[in-house]
């Protein structure tokens, strides 16, 4: 009974999932002479069918800058952004097709890089929210490892960008608190398992192309322990991201 | 009596109601058109506007999938490995790609011939990994399955960097590969790939570095 109580909502949801499917989906028309659509979403892929102007086509979904769309006869075919872009809908406003976000004032980050981390080899993946152009907040986690130990490294902290509108050269700083676990390879063992830490950074980011960055960091951390002496800690990484 | 009583109530309840209801409607805007003095007057339509939603374009950027294939761990044998990768497309060229696999390695030579010696534990045997990769698609192009059948396809290269867990020990490991992705349809791609992990280890007494090739078959879906 229970099963096919289960079988009866599984048939439910794929109902709704065909029901979905049969979304609207956004129609342009074409205003231009001609609309190229290709084989395939990339430069190189050869044109197979050409939109005259005045004819609507559909819009069926994107893949990075070029878009599937179906053509009045039904043909489907890869257009580029910008050639959709000049596009109109039925009432004669341009295509909602969305921009590029802008590098200096985008408010999504997320990325991943190489770095050293108290001597050791760190594997680093961080995301970042823009409160304003100039204020992030970042969060990042790691792994460090090392021929004694391996550490795992969280951290939150603020950063800020100083001119957001230098587009290939802008220098950072930034301030945050950290938590490292300390997992031991080979004797000494560590005092302490896990640590509180705070740190701050200094760093700079820079537009490589599209929604593709880089961002390079020094961190300076500190290791709150239950010696007399807390613990100091240096960092310094470099990275790809993606801004959204 | 009581009855005739409460549908008198209720009917007033319902004028009242209905001079509420006409007190809460707003009086359709008088247009007053100008009209030169002459000519026929134009009836306006009393139509409201529909408010139109422009659909949202779906964007397909992501594409989530699994691989197996074999995995020959130095000095350990070839061994079956199987995984799960995502990749996030940023444009034509470049991929982020994330991997997780899983493998176990089999004996060495030393362990073959001399039966007594273990050389890795049994839990360490196992192999798993985890890569963080940036990815460029060089040679896009098309692949052709007769006269009437053609599939996009690219050639692509693959660098990145992350963790191999091996011995009971997480090393830190580098990996390049080459793969060739074929979609089969325009959200169902086919891969295949040769990929090697490179890290440091001193398992067979001197430290050295370890080349660990794979090449896996795989299937993934854009979403």
């Amino acid at each position: 009974m229970r099963q096919l109580l289960a079988l009866v909502l599984l048939l439910q949801a794929f109902h709704g999932g065909l029901a979905h499917a049969t979304e609207r989906y956004l129609e342009v028309l074409v205003t231009q002479p001609y609309l190229e659509m290709h084989s395939g979403p990339g430069r190189g892929y050869p044109v197979v069918y050409v939109v005259g102007r005045d004819e609507l086509v559909t819009v069926l979904y994107s893949r990075t800058d070029w878009y599937k769309v179906r053509a009045p006869r039904g043909q489907e075919g890869w257009v580029r952004r910008e050639d959709l872009a000049r596009t109109t809908l039925a009432s004669g406003e341009p295509a909602p097709i969305p921009p590029y976000p802008d590098f200096s004032s985008h408010r999504w980050e997320a990325g991943a890089g190489y770095g050293v981390y108290n001597r050791q080899n760190l594997v680093t993946a961080y995301g970042d929210f823009g409160i304003t152009n100039s204020i992030d907040v970042e969060f990042v986690v790691q792994q460090a490892l090392g021929t004694l130990d391996n550490r795992y490294i969280t951290s939150i902290g603020l950063r800020h960008t100083f001119v957001p509108e230098w587009k290939w050269f802008s220098p950072t700083a930034g301030i945050g608190t950290a938590f490292q676990y300390i997992e031991d390879k080979a004797p000494p063992a560590p005092l302490q398992k896990s640590n509180q830490m705070a740190y701050v950074s200094l760093g700079a980011r820079g537009f490589i192309t599209r929604r593709f960055m880089w961002r390079a960091d020094w961190r300076h951390y500190v290791v709150f322990n239950d010696q007399n002496v807390n613990e100091e800690l240096e960092e310094w990484k470099i990275g790809l991201a993606v801004f959204f | 009596m009581e009855n005739r009583l409460s549908s008198v109530l209720l009917a007033a309840a319902l004028l009242s109601g209905c001079g509420w209801f006409h007190r809460g409607e707003k009086a359709p805007p008088q247009v007053v058109a100008e009209e030169p003095p002459g000519e026929p007057s134009v009836i306006e339509p009393q139509v409201n506007r529909r408010e139109v939603k422009t659909p949202k374009i779906k964007a397909k950027d992501f594409e989530i999938g699994g691989y197996f294939g074999a995995l020959s761990i130095q000095d350990f044998g070839v061994n079956p490995l199987y995984g799960v990768r995502a990749a996030y497309h940023v444009s034509e060229d470049i991929f982020l790609e994330g991997y997780l696999a899983r493998s176990k390695a089999g004996t060495t030579s030393l362990e073959d011939v001399f039966p007594d010696i273990t050389v890795v534990s049994e839990s360490g045997r196992r192999f798993t990994y985890y890569d963080l990769d940036v990815g460029y698609n060089v040679l896009p192009g098309e692949i052709f399955l007769g006269r009437g059948r053609a599939f996009n396809s690219a050639l692509y290269v693959t660098v990145g960097l992350g963790d191999v867990k091996f011995a009971d020990k997480d090393q830190f490991a580098l990996n390049f590969g080459v793969g060739e992705r074929l979609l089969i349809t325009d959200w169902l791609a086919m891969h295949l790939d040769v990929r090697n992990h490179v890290f440091e280890t001193d398992l067979t007494g001197r430290t050295k570095n370890v080349d660990n090739i794979e090449a896996t078959l795989g299937l993934t879906a854009f979403y």
